[in-house]
């Protein structure tokens, strides 16, 4: 089942004189319950899809659904309302608010949604037990550490179980062993939840531990690669190939 | 881009965001310049009345320019540190720190000097109608005109240029200390550390409320009779002072962040938007601005308390005199009484006359007294009151062994009250009349000539009174024995026979005191006046000092989390529901010093308030909303910025 369509997206940023096309026409399908990853070198327009199909941006032309609803045409107060029930947001720097503890930032989606005190804090023990964060849930964000944080920044996207969890380079900021260990986490929430998971990264290893690849360039869609029932280790090596097509750069001769 | 095109960009820029700075700044000279203008204004000799006046003018108007100055340090500290990022930029882009001084210097001196002149101008203008309102509250007739004094003028540019050099020098030593990469790092630096809610904390919290509130019990009980020494009064009222003082820096160190803890830990975890903006971000920022706050605090507690009691006083002032004559004129010699009753009729004038004997009689209230304040002479056996006949005085109509006590004041009521009945003894010469004392009436019926200090007048049936006459102590007895009280009948006629009053009295005996109560509340609103007015000025400019301070650290705060508004209207709160949780921050951010400064300087004239006159509810409350009124808007003014913050933080 298809749970996020985006058709002929475009993207400019500028005014009338100096205007840059970031999303040039790109057209995008997401299956309900996948895990996506989208590559792309810099500057290639993967961060501005992330946060257009996320609604946090607003897309110059063309529309965008998820589940049967067109979210293009909302108004910033339904588009708030659509996100707090339906979408879930990693970020590379964590984006954790440091005057809460960790258990207060997890549970914040679930004080929008008036869930019932109780629920939610069997919720919050199971996906905290789960992310191995339970035992530092009356602790500040300071007094953690990164891997931490970014398990936090997770279970807040998963708490409220929204139907699509879009996450932008979650291992940016993290070690390689924390970033394996996020990215297992994930993929395992991914399988049990049935959560559908679109995460962009540069990181090949972190992209390897999805189902699907897209890669983007110059503002459309440059390819797909679908891992099927590789392992990750050869899911790897044809990231690791279409990732040298893509990004040398090109001379024109 | 030439410097000369960056300093005009910086200025533009700076101009939108520091509004209010500009704003201060040309408030502050102007109040400044209107108020020398005033000092060297020939027609104030008046208003000033006295060399006392005189010189607390010029007292005034240094605080003036020390709360000015510190204000403008401290604003400008602020502002250093936020455009440090700007400065390591240029610094990077191969700058020198003499040329980025420069730059600055340029850039302030426009910014500074355009608002001296704007403000001189302001004042200039305004100094007539503070003129007007300063001879309005101190009754003085004179029409305020405008006066240009190039003196004020020279003053007020020394004075500002003064604090312009210690700003350049500030930003200087900012300048030279900083490596760029410091000066990258300032803001981050400057960031609250977050930790759990310490065991200290808690014991700090409970002790600054503790001590705060037994501030407060001992300023209740201050001139209650518990503390009947002056070395005993004066321990009392320093440790009030310094309890109060350091209890408010704990309570914003600890209290605070202890408070809100206790309601989050009853959440759970569980917290809505409005409890995530208010409660969480204060807990921690209360604590870094423990020491700003305190300040604030205690000179709004200072200024509201001061203010309230001049009012207090200003406002009694008709009730007051009516303390001291107990009619609209009192004489004491019948001489006197005749002239100026003559005069009166002359004039058309309908008056009604009151004649009273009064007697000095020792009177033994041992059994009344119910404090003793040693410090305060007299011996309880031998009190000098003045006595007079029932018949002298309607309504009242005693037998021959009562006595009831009429006329007390407020202030010898807190340090020695009377029981409500008991036995004296009433001595002449020879004889001793045991009387029943009934009870004691608040009426003054005579002139404070005969009261010896504010002590109450005893009123004797007539045949008592018959007897103690015949037998009186001679060295006792007052040179005059009589009162004579004129009340004018139709009030409009009052200020008419004032003026008779005033001629007349020239040519009465002056040996013999008489007075006008006119004339007495007249020259306490003077000079009760004067003060007030001053304490006004200096308090109206501490509280936009002090309101610009709260709300520039707001402008900091609101940036610092601009990322917490990010992160929550990703995660769909609309900006509605984080402007909601933000009016409850300001709430408590504004409301906490206010609050607490209210809260001190009530216990502060409740304690003290029955030295200054006979009203405190009207005055009191009255400068109390006007305060809270005017303070309320910079928290309104830090609510739209944060409005602004919030709409720009997502896109």
């Amino acid at each position: 089942m298809t749970i996020l369509t985006g058709k002929k997206i475009h993207k400019i940023y500028g005014n009338k004189f100096n205007k840059q096309e970031v999303l040039k026409a790109l057209d995008i399908n997401i299956q309900k319950g996948e895990f996506v990853s989208i590559m792309g070198p810099s500057g290639s327009g993967k961060t501005t899809l992330l946060n257009v199909l996320s609604s946090i941006d607003k897309v110059s032309n063309g529309s965008i659904q998820i589940g049967d609803k067109e979210i293009t045409t909302m108004k910033e107060k339904q588009l708030a309302e659509f996100r707090k029930r339906n979408l879930g947001f990693i970020f590379q720097e964590y984006n954790l608010l440091d005057t809460l503890t960790v258990k207060e930032n997890i549970l914040l989606p679930l004080s929008i949604t008036k869930v019932p005190k109780k629920e939610a804090n069997q919720k919050f023990k199971l996906l905290a037990e789960e992310l191995g964060i339970y035992e530092v849930k009356d602790k500040y964000p300071n007094q953690i550490s990164g891997g931490q944080k970014q398990r936090t920044s997770a279970a807040r996207a998963f708490i409220h179980e929204p139907s699509i969890i879009f996450a932008d380079e979650p291992t940016g900021a993290l070690d390689s062993k924390s970033a394996s260990d996020l990215l297992m986490k994930l993929s395992e929430l991914n399988q049990k939840l049935k959560a559908t998971i679109i995460m962009v990264t540069h990181d090949m290893a972190a992209a390897s531990f999805s189902n699907r690849v897209i890669f983007i360039k110059d503002g459309g869609i440059y390819s797909h690669l679908n891992k099927g029932e590789q392992t990750r280790q050869t899911f790897y090596q044809d990231i690791m190939k279409t990732q040298g097509v893509l990004g040398g750069v090109h001379h024109e001769h | 881009m030439s410097i000369k095109q960056l300093i005009f960009r910086n200025l533009k820029k700076n101009l939108k965001n520091y509004y209010l700075y500009v704003f201060a700044l040309i408030f502050s000279v102007a109040l400044y310049f209107a108020f020398v203008t005033l000092q060297f204004d020939p027609a104030l000799d008046e208003a000033k009345g006295s060399v006392k006046g005189a010189a607390s003018m010029r007292a005034a108007s240094v605080l003036l320019v020390a709360i000015v100055s510190i204000f403008l340090l401290y604003a400008n500290n602020i502002f250093i540190k936020r455009r440090s990022q700007e400065i390591g930029l240029l610094q990077l882009i191969g700058m020198t720190k003499n040329r980025i001084f420069h730059i600055l210097s340029i850039e302030n001196f426009m910014l500074y000097y355009s608002s001296l002149a704007i403000g001189s101008f302001i004042g200039f203008a305004a100094s007539k109608l503070i003129m007007m309102i300063l001879f309005k509250i101190t009754k003085v007739e004179t029409i305020a005109t405008l006066n240009f004094s190039t003196h004020a003028l020279i003053q007020t540019l020394i004075v500002f240029t003064v604090i312009y050099i210690f700003i350049m020098l500030m930003n200087f030593l900012f300048i030279k200390k900083q490596s760029i990469l410091s000066l990258f790092n300032v803001l981050s630096s400057s960031q609250i550390k977050i930790n759990k809610v310490s065991f200290v904390q808690i014991i700090i919290g409970i002790v600054g409320i503790c001590l705060i509130v037994s501030g407060y019990f001992v300023s209740t009980k201050l001139f209650g009779g518990d503390f009947s020494t002056m070395t005993e009064l004066f321990i009392a009222m320093i440790y009030i002072l310094s309890s109060v003082i350091i209890g408010t820096y704990l309570f914003y160190k600890g209290s605070v962040t202890f408070i809100f803890n206790i309601i989050r830990k009853q959440k759970n975890g569980y917290l809505t938007v409005n409890e995530v903006l208010s409660l969480s971000s204060l807990m921690f920022r209360m604590k870094s601005n423990a020491l700003l706050l305190t300040i604030i605090t205690t000179v709004s507690a200072l200024a509201i308390g001061l203010l309230s009691l001049s009012y207090i006083a200003y406002y009694s002032a008709e009730k007051s005199a009516e303390n001291y004559v107990a009619a609209d004129f009192s004489m004491t010699v019948k001489e006197d009484a005749e002239l100026f009753k003559q005069a009166l009729n002359s004039h058309e004038i309908a008056y009604s006359e009151r004649v009273i004997d009064v007697i000095q009689v020792e009177v033994d209230v041992r059994n009344l007294i119910e404090t003793k304040l040693e410090e305060i002479n007299f011996d309880p056996n031998v009190m000098l009151l003045s006595v007079i006949s029932d018949d002298a005085i309607q309504n009242v109509d005693l037998s021959t062994e009562e006595t009831i006590f009429t006329g007390y004041s407020d202030i010898l009521q807190k340090f020695m009250s009377f029981k409500d009945s008991g036995k004296i003894d009433l001595k002449g010469k020879e004889i001793n009349i045991p009387q029943n004392y009934l009870g004691l009436k608040k009426d003054f019926v005579i002139s404070n000539y005969f009261t010896n200090g504010g002590l109450p007048t005893a009123i004797v049936d007539d045949s008592t009174f018959k007897q103690l006459k015949n037998d009186l102590v001679t060295e006792i007895q007052k040179e005059s024995s009589i009162y004579i009280g004129i009340t004018v009948k139709n009030e409009k006629n009052l200020e008419k026979a004032n003026d008779i009053y005033t001629e007349t009295s020239e040519k009465l005996n002056n040996v013999s005191p008489h007075s006008s109560r006119l004339n007495i509340s007249n020259v306490q609103k003077k000079n009760m006046g004067m003060i007030m007015f001053i304490v006004g000025f200096l308090g109206l400019t501490f509280l936009i000092t002090s309101g610009c301070i709260l709300y520039f650290k707001q402008m900091d705060e609101s940036e610092e989390e601009k990322s917490n508004y990010t992160i929550l209207r990703k995660l769909g709160f609309t900006q509605g529901d984080l402007l909601k949780g933000i009016r409850i921050k300001q709430l408590f951010n504004f409301g906490i010093p206010l609050t607490i400064g209210l809260l001190h300087s009530y216990f502060a004239v409740q304690s003290g308030w029955f030295l200054f006159g006979t009203e405190i509810w009207t005055p009191m409350i009255l400068v109390m909303v006007l305060y809270t009124v005017l303070y309320s808007i910079f928290g309104l003014l830090s609510i739209l910025y944060y409005k602004r913050v919030i709409r720009e933080s997502l896109y």
